[in-house]
């Protein structure tokens, strides 16, 4: 039924049941054919953009306070400082990189409008970040153990705020994916709407992309 | 009024007499004597100048990778019909 309070847009299609308006003849040649304007991306995804740019300042200012006592110390690690376990966070950081690999195919299983392998995608991706973030608590666990700690040193507050705040992000990272797990679930996206999964797999990406310049600051340099 | 003036002035006059001689106009001017610290101030300082670059560029890159595709995408599908239907009917026309 044809709407007369309000205008049509200039992109809406007719609809197939609305009479088609008589022509008058006479006047300007029909104009042709407007291409419809739609934008290139959502706001919810530009504004995950832009947070995600203040995000990566953060850790930007965190690396250089980190590069500042790296650099300006002769002997790194300082004496009577354990050692940090590179071989075991190497594996966790591989664990890590194919969450990122999972959080993809959940992504073009939506687009594809398989819904079976989306849930199965965000599982893996969330057991494979919980892997991650296990690994790295026992990681800490042990250190502290062996006397590294926060106020040990400035070797110990620079790889506990660094490392810390990484994990933090994982952590809040790893909960928002289990919220779009639970929405997934009940099929609340489709091959049209599935902005808070595209919104949730950049995080995740940025957060594991992340994560290999920590690894080979704090543990391999 | 009188005591809140003179708290004042022996407020002022004792950051004057408390001031160090030479202050540096740098907050790190400490470190500018071609040690490991200075070199670590340096790489600091060039890492977080370059940071904001790589950022906005990232972003900028992005975005611009998106209008590509998104740009190939509609050029693929074409426009397939006018999105308001301006075809002459004679029978409708009355003509």
């Amino acid at each position: 039924m044809a709407r007369s309070s309000t205008a049509r847009r200039i992109d809406e299609l007719l609809p197939a049941n609305e009479p088609k308006q008589r022509a008058c003849g006479g006047g300007d040649p029909p104009a042709p054919p407007v291409r419809p304007n739609t934008p290139i991306a959502s706001n919810a995804w530009l504004a995950v953009l832009i947070f995600l740019g203040a995000e990566a300042m953060f850790f930007a200012g965190l690396i250089g306070a980190y590069i500042v006592f790296r650099v300006g110390s002769p002997v790194w690690p300082p004496p009577f400082q354990p050692r940090l376990p590179i071989a075991t966070t190497g594996v966790n950081t591989l664990i890590l990189l194919a969450s990122a690999v999972t959080v993809r195919l959940a992504l073009k299983a939506v687009i594809a409008g398989n819904r079976k392998e989306l849930i199965l995608m965000l599982g893996v991706t969330a057991m494979l970040g919980s892997i991650f973030l296990a690994v790295q608590g026992f990681e800490w666990i042990r250190l502290i153990h062996f006397g590294l700690t926060v106020s040990s040193s400035v070797y110990g507050g620079l790889f506990y705020t660094l490392i810390g705040f990484h994990a933090l992000h994982v952590f809040g990272a790893l909960i928002w994916l289990l919220i779009v797990f639970a929405l997934a679930k009940q099929g609340r996206f489709s091959k049209e709407r599935h902005v808070g999964l595209q919104t949730c797999s950049m995080y995740w990406t940025f957060v594991v992309g992340l994560w290999p310049l920590l690894y080979g600051l704090v543990y391999l340099l | 009024m009188k005591l809140k003036i003179l708290l004042g002035l022996s407020g002022a006059f004792a950051l004057l007499v408390y001031l160090p001689p030479i202050a540096n106009a740098c907050a790190v001017c400490w470190a500018g004597d071609g040690g490991p610290t200075d070199k670590a101030f340096n790489w600091s300082v060039i890492f977080l100048m370059a940071a904001p670059y790589a950022v906005v560029g990232s972003i900028a890159v992005w975005l611009f990778c998106i209008h590509r595709r998104s740009a190939a995408r509609r050029a693929n599908n074409g426009v397939k019909q006018p999105l308001v239907h301006l075809d002459l009917n004679p029978e409708d026309s009355g003509r």
